[in-house]
C-alpha cells in the first residue's frame, strides 16, 4: 500500500493508452503495489469505449513492423540527401546497389588505385583504364533487364521509365564518381579530377547506346573500346598525359554532350527495353 | 460509366524475319477471355501488345479507347492496367510484401498507409496474406506465381492481362484464383493465356485459339466444346481412325476426331478434346511462322 494514488487524468490516460511510455511504466510500477488503484483501473477499463482502443490500428502497426521492409543504408542516405521517400526506394531497389556489386566495384578500384599508388607505370595505366569505365558499368547494371529482373512489370507502370533511369544514373554517379575521385587522390602526379570527364562521357554514351541495344552490352562495348584505346596509347607513348590534358578532356566533354543529346532525342526507345535486344 | 474495352485492327508483330502475330482483329469486353494455343502461337506477343509492353509492327491497338502509341495515352492505359508477365524475375532478397509494395510505388500509390493496405489486400486475394514477410527466393514456384499475380491486381484495374497465371499453382489455389478473377471480370476486361484447358472451361466465357500468329477460333467456350460432340469415344485399344488417342487412368483409350464410327462408346467431349480437334489432332508444339520474303 502506498500513500499516494493515481490522479484521475493519469488513470484515464493509462486506460486509454494515450500516456507516454515513461508515464505508463511509472503507473504500472505503482499498480503493482496499490490495490485500490488496480480496482479503479479495472472499473475504468470496463466502461471504456471499445473504439478508444483501435485494435485494427494496433494490428496494422504490428504488421507494418513485421512486413514493411526497412530502408537500406543507401536508401537512408538518399533520403538524407533530400530525395523523397518513394523516389529513394525506387533508386535503391536497382540491383546495382546490392552489397556484393558495390563491394566488387570498390575492390576493383582499390586494386587499381593501389597498383597506381606504388608508383609503377603499369599501375597508373591500370587505374586510367579502370576508373572511367566503372561508373558506366554500374549505370548499365542499374537498369539492364539482365540485372533488374523485375523490369517487365516495371515498364508497364505509369511511372516514367526515363525518370527511373535518370534517377538511378544520377544516384550511381553520386556514388561511383566520388569513389573514383577518392581513389584518384592517391595516384601520384595527376589530378584526381582528370578521371571525371571520361567517366561522365562514357555514362552518356551508355545511355545513348541503350536506345538501340541493351545497357549492359553498351557498357561492355564502351569498356572494351576504352581498354583498347588505353592499350594502344600505352604502347605508343608510354605516358598517360595525352588522355589527361585539355584537348582530350574537351573531347570527353563533347562526347558527353553529344551522347546525352542523342539520348534525349531517342529516349522513347527506352520504353521498349527488352532482354532480347 | 464507361465500359472497359480493347480493340485490335490488323494488329501484328514481327521479330526480324519471324512473324509472331499476323494481322489480328479482336474486340474484348468485360469478362474473362482465354487464349489457347501451342508454344510459339503468339499468345505472349498478343498479351504484350495489349499490356503496352511491346508496340505492334502493323495495325492498331486501342485499350480503353486510348492509343498506346501516343505517350500520354500509353501512360493513361498503364494507370488502368494490371499485367502479369509470363516470367517475372524477382530482385534478390525481396519479400513478397516488398516486391508488391515496390510495384505499387511505380503505380503511383504514394501514401504509405493506403499503399500498405492495398498490398495486403492483393496478397490476401491470392492467398499469401500470411507470407508477406517471406523472402520470394524461399517460396515455391506456385507461391511466386501468386506474388506476380498480386502485383497485377493492385488497384483493381479495369484491364487485367495475365500470361499463364495458374502455372505451378496447386488445384486448391487455382479454384481460389478462378473465384477472384471471375469477380474482377464483372467489371474488368480479363485476358489470360494458359495451357490449362480446364481453367478456360471453368472460368472463361470466350476462348480465342491462336496458331502460328493467327486466330483459329474465337467464340464461346461451349460452342468450341460442342464442335467435338460425337467425335470423342472410349475404346480398349487406340483407334487408328482417330486423329489422336491416349491411354486414360482407367486403362481405356480416349479417341478424338477422325472418321465417325458406328458401335463405339461416345463420351461427353471436354474443351481439351475440342482444342485438339481444332488443332488437327496434333499435340505437338509448332514454331512461329517465318515472314515470306
Amino acid at each position: 500500500m502506498t500513500a499516494w494514488h493515481l490522479d484521475d487524468d493519469a488513470l484515464r490516460r493509462y486506460v486509454e493508452r494515450t500516456d507516454s511510455l515513461a508515464e505508463g511504466a511509472s503507473v504500472e510500477q505503482h499498480l503493482l503495489a496499490c490495490e485500490p488503484c488496480r480496482g479503479r483501473v479495472t472499473a475504468a477499463a470496463s466502461v471504456i469505449e471499445v473504439s478508444v482502443i483501435d485494435f485494427a490500428a494496433v494490428w496494422e502497426s504490428t504488421r507494418d513492423a513485421v512486413e514493411v521492409p526497412r530502408p537500406s543504408v543507401f536508401e537512408r542516405l538518399l533520403r538524407a540527401a533530400g530525395l523523397p521517400a518513394q523516389e529513394a526506394r525506387l533508386v535503391a531497389v536497382a540491383s546495382a546497389f546490392r552489397g556484393v556489386w558495390l563491394v566488387s566495384v570498390a575492390a576493383v578500384l582499390v586494386f587499381a588505385a593501389l597498383a597506381a599508388a606504388i608508383g609503377h607505370t603499369r599501375g597508373l595505366w591500370l587505374f586510367l583504364a579502370v576508373a572511367p569505365v566503372v561508373p558506366c558499368l554500374v549505370v548499365a547494371a542499374g537498369y539492364d533487364p539482365r540485372m533488374d529482373p523485375a523490369l517487365e512489370p516495371e515498364l508497364v507502370t505509369p511511372y516514367p521509365v526515363l525518370r527511373l533511369i535518370l534517377l538511378r544514373t544520377i544516384a550511381v554517379l553520386a556514388l561511383a564518381v566520388p569513389a573514383v575521385l577518392l581513389f584518384g587522390l592517391v595516384v601520384p602526379g595527376v589530378t584526381a579530377f582528370a578521371w571525371l570527364l571520361p567517366a561522365v562521357g562514357f555514362v552518356a554514351v551508355v545511355l545513348a547506346a541503350s536506345t538501340w541495344v541493351s545497357p549492359l552490352r553498351s557498357a561492355v562495348a564502351v569498356s572494351c573500346a576504352w581498354l583498347a584505346a588505353i592499350w594502344l596509347l600505352a604502347g605508343r607513348s608510354g605516358s598517360p598525359d595525352a588522355v589527361l590534358q585539355a584537348p582530350a578532356q574537351a573531347g570527353f566533354l563533347a562526347l558527353a554532350a553529344a551522347s546525352f543529346s542523342i539520348f534525349l532525342v531517342r529516349r522513347r526507345q527506352l520504353a521498349q527495353l527488352r532482354p532480347w535486344r | 460509366m464507361v465500359t472497359a474495352s480493347i480493340s485490335l485492327r490488323g494488329a501484328g508483330r514481327t521479330f526480324g524475319a519471324t512473324r509472331a502475330l499476323a494481322g489480328v482483329d479482336l474486340d474484348l469486353k468485360p469478362g474473362v477471355t482465354g487464349l489457347l494455343g501451342p508454344n510459339g502461337a503468339g499468345k505472349t506477343t498478343l498479351l504484350r501488345l495489349l499490356a503496352t509492353a511491346l508496340p505492334p509492327t502493323q495495325g492498331k491497338v486501342r485499350v480503353l479507347g486510348l492509343d498506346p502509341e501516343v505517350p500520354a495515352e500509353r501512360t493513361g492505359i498503364r494507370r488502368q492496367l494490371g499485367y502479369q508477365p509470363q516470367e517475372v524475375g524477382f530482385p534478390r532478397g525481396f519479400t513478397a510484401f516488398a516486391f508488391v509494395d515496390y510495384i505499387a510505388l511505380l503505380k503511383e500509390w504514394t501514401q504509405p498507409a493506403a499503399r500498405h493496405a492495398e498490398v495486403r489486400r492483393v496478397l490476401d486475394l491470392v492467398g499469401l496474406s500470411d507470407l508477406g514477410a517471406k523472402r520470394i527466393r524461399a517460396m515455391s514456384g506456385g507461391q511466386r506465381r501468386r506474388v506476380s499475380l498480386a502485383q497485377a491486381l493492385l488497384g483493381s484495374p479495369p484491364v487485367l492481362i495475365l500470361d499463364e497465371p495458374t502455372t505451378g499453382v496447386d488445384p486448391e489455389q487455382r479454384v481460389v484464383l478462378r473465384t477472384v478473377l471471375a469477380e474482377i471480370a464483372r467489371t474488368s476486361v480479363v485476358v489470360l493465356s494458359t495451357h490449362q484447358t480446364e481453367d478456360v472451361a471453368a472460368l472463361c466465357e470466350r476462348v480465342i485459339v491462336l496458331d502460328r500468329g493467327r486466330v483459329r477460333y474465337d467464340g464461346p467456350v461451349t460452342d468450341l466444346t460442342g464442335q467435338a460432340a460425337g467425335r470423342v469415344w472410349l475404346a480398349d485399344e487406340p483407334d487408328p481412325a482417330a486423329k489422336v488417342s491416349w491411354r486414360t487412368g482407367t486403362g481405356r483409350y480416349r479417341n478424338v476426331g477422325g472418321r465417325v464410327r458406328d458401335g463405339v462408346e461416345y463420351v461427353e467431349p471436354s474443351l481439351e478434346d475440342a482444342y485438339l480437334l481444332l488443332r488437327g489432332g496434333s499435340p505437338e508444339h509448332e514454331t512461329a511462322e517465318e515472314v515470306a520474303s
